[in-house]
């Protein structure tokens, strides 16, 4: 039964013809877009996990504790929420930072009259503390030591690529939902066409009292079909369009994200493009209506 | 097998109330072969169109194979269906199709097992003697032949009851003669026959029980 179903199904698609072809373009449009949106949107969304794990806070200290002062001072500072590591860094060890850092140049250094640089704290946030709230909350309660100056350092580059990760991910969204209705009205209409060329199957089908689940089937499978040509037409466009642009945006990528590399969608993600593309399909071949018996 | 009692059929057009059916009641029982005859517009197509459900009425009883039909859920109108044979005029048939097709067309949505498909079909076919033209398509049938395959698909799931309306309409005499003799054949079977026609001298032709109809009411029920 399924397989007659599903030779109905194929003959209905051959029946709409044009229409079933630029409802296929559209959900194959429409889940590019939601898959291209989906692959900047997941790279973006590894830098910020990267840059997480690396982010630093800097206590300025007032004065240059001594060092059973600066051990009491870390340890408090290890005390604070949102805090994974605290280390102290002398006015010494600062200065020798400096200067290898400024390498063939660390002479200028050499030539201060005073070591200018002060004490600090390098703070190394825990998960919770690494989380834009998180980090405002940290650095409020790390400028209420009474040892410290200043505090620097903050997520809000992070959380501006956050941003930009959400919105990306919000664009594709609202793109991929405009082409999804429009790509399932569009398979409607050509269920509805098919379901126009059909009308003869459909009365005989009714007169012979077939259930409505067979008579509505190969219109549901038929835009199931429409759908899944849709969605591995998309997937194909997207894996055409990471092998080309990949290597060519990835040395930029590198330089401006810190990603050694640019990520294609996972197995899973290309599952839900596929059910996504079958289900949009579907709901188009079930929303067709014909006429039916009072 | 059929009963009606009372009943009525008006078509509203707007505020316009057109009756289709006035008060009518009869009873056809198991086995029979019986003749719905009158002019165009009597009432006929109507009448039969209610039996099958493709109709409810406005007033009155419908009972066909000991269900009443207005009432039936969508569910039950089907299984109704699939315990009548219905013809009509026009033989309906899939243009794309071959005849055998078209016939195991009907088989194929009911679920019948694939095996049993070609042997059911063949032997509708052998019942009205077109077996010769099994991959013949509608448009290479004469219209005699193309009534005959409809009649296959009507009768291939051996219907306890047969519902012909003006099944000879678009027939030359020897044509419909021919097809009046298939169906003789199906109701000597067992099938219970109930046949619609304009032509009245076919009808009397028959020697069946006749009902006799005009402008929607029930005039004659003879034989």
């Amino acid at each position: 039964m399924l397989l007659f179903l599903l030779g109905e199904a194929f003959r209905d698609l051959r029946r709409a013809g044009r229409v079933a072809a630029s409802a296929v373009v559209l959900i194959t449009l429409s889940l590019t877009a939601v898959g291209g949106f989906w692959v900047l949107s997941s790279n973006l969304g590894r830098a910020v996990a990267e840059w997480r794990d690396r982010v630093r806070m800097i206590v300025y200290l007032k004065g240059e504790p001594a060092p059973a002062e600066a051990q009491a001072l870390v340890d408090r500072a290890r005390e604070l929420p949102g805090v994974a590591s605290a280390r102290y860094i002398s006015k010494t060890e600062a200065l020798a930072t400096l200067k290898s850092t400024l390498g063939k140049d660390a002479a200028v250094a050499d030539q201060l009259p005073s070591n200018p640089l002060p004490a600090s704290l390098e703070v190394t946030p825990s998960a919770t503390g690494a989380t834009p709230e998180g980090a405002r909350a940290l650095v409020t309660s790390l400028a209420t030591l009474p040892e410290a100056e200043e505090v620097a350092g903050g997520m809000d580059w992070v959380q501006r690529l956050t941003q930009w990760q959400q919105l990306l991910a919000t664009i594709g969204l609202g793109v991929g939902a405009v082409l999804g209705v429009a790509a399932v009205l569009t398979v409607t209409t050509s269920t509805t066409l098919v379901l126009h060329a059909r009308r003869n199957e459909t009365e005989i089908m009714r007169l012979v009292g077939a259930p409505e689940l067979v008579i509505r089937l190969p219109l549901f499978l038929q835009g199931m079909l429409q759908g899944l040509l849709g969605a591995l037409v998309a997937i194909g466009a997207l894996t055409a369009g990471y092998v080309f642009f990949a290597p060519r945006v990835e040395p930029l990528v590198t330089l401006t994200l810190g990603l050694p590399k640019l990520t294609f969608l996972k197995p899973l993600a290309l599952a839900t493009l596929v059910a996504a593309g079958t289900l949009l399909g579907g709901c188009g071949g079930l929303l067709a209506r014909g006429r039916r018996d009072p | 097998m059929i009963e009606l009692h009372r009943v009525c059929k008006v078509y509203g057009v707007g505020p316009v109330r057109v009756p289709a059916l006035s008060d009518i009641s009869f009873r056809i029982n198991k086995g029979e072969f019986t003749v719905l005859t009158g002019p165009s517009g009597s009432g006929k197509t109507t009448l039969l169109r209610l039996l099958y459900r493709a109709d409810v009425p406005s007033e009155g009883e419908v009972e066909v194979l000991g269900q009443r039909v207005p009432k039936l859920r969508r569910s039950a109108v089907a299984a109704l269906r699939r315990s009548i044979g219905i013809v009509f005029q026009d033989a309906k048939l899939l243009p794309d199709r071959t005849v055998f097709e078209n016939i195991a067309f009907v088989l194929r949505v009911l679920g019948t097992p694939r095996r049993e498909i070609t042997q059911r079909a063949f032997e509708a076919l052998r019942a009205v003697g077109l077996s010769s033209r099994a991959q013949a398509y509608p448009s290479q049938l004469s219209q005699g032949e193309a009534q005959r395959a409809a009649l296959a698909r009507a009768i291939v799931r051996q219907p306890p009851l047969l519902l012909a309306d003006e099944p000879t309409g678009n027939l030359d005499e020897g044509m419909a003669a021919e097809l009046i003799e298939v169906i003789r054949d199906i109701w000597a079977g067992g099938t219970t026959v109930l046949l619609a026609t304009h032509q009245a001298r076919l009808a009397l032709q028959l020697k069946r029980r006749l009902l006799v109809m005009e402008d929607g009411r029930l005039l004659k029920d003879q034989g």
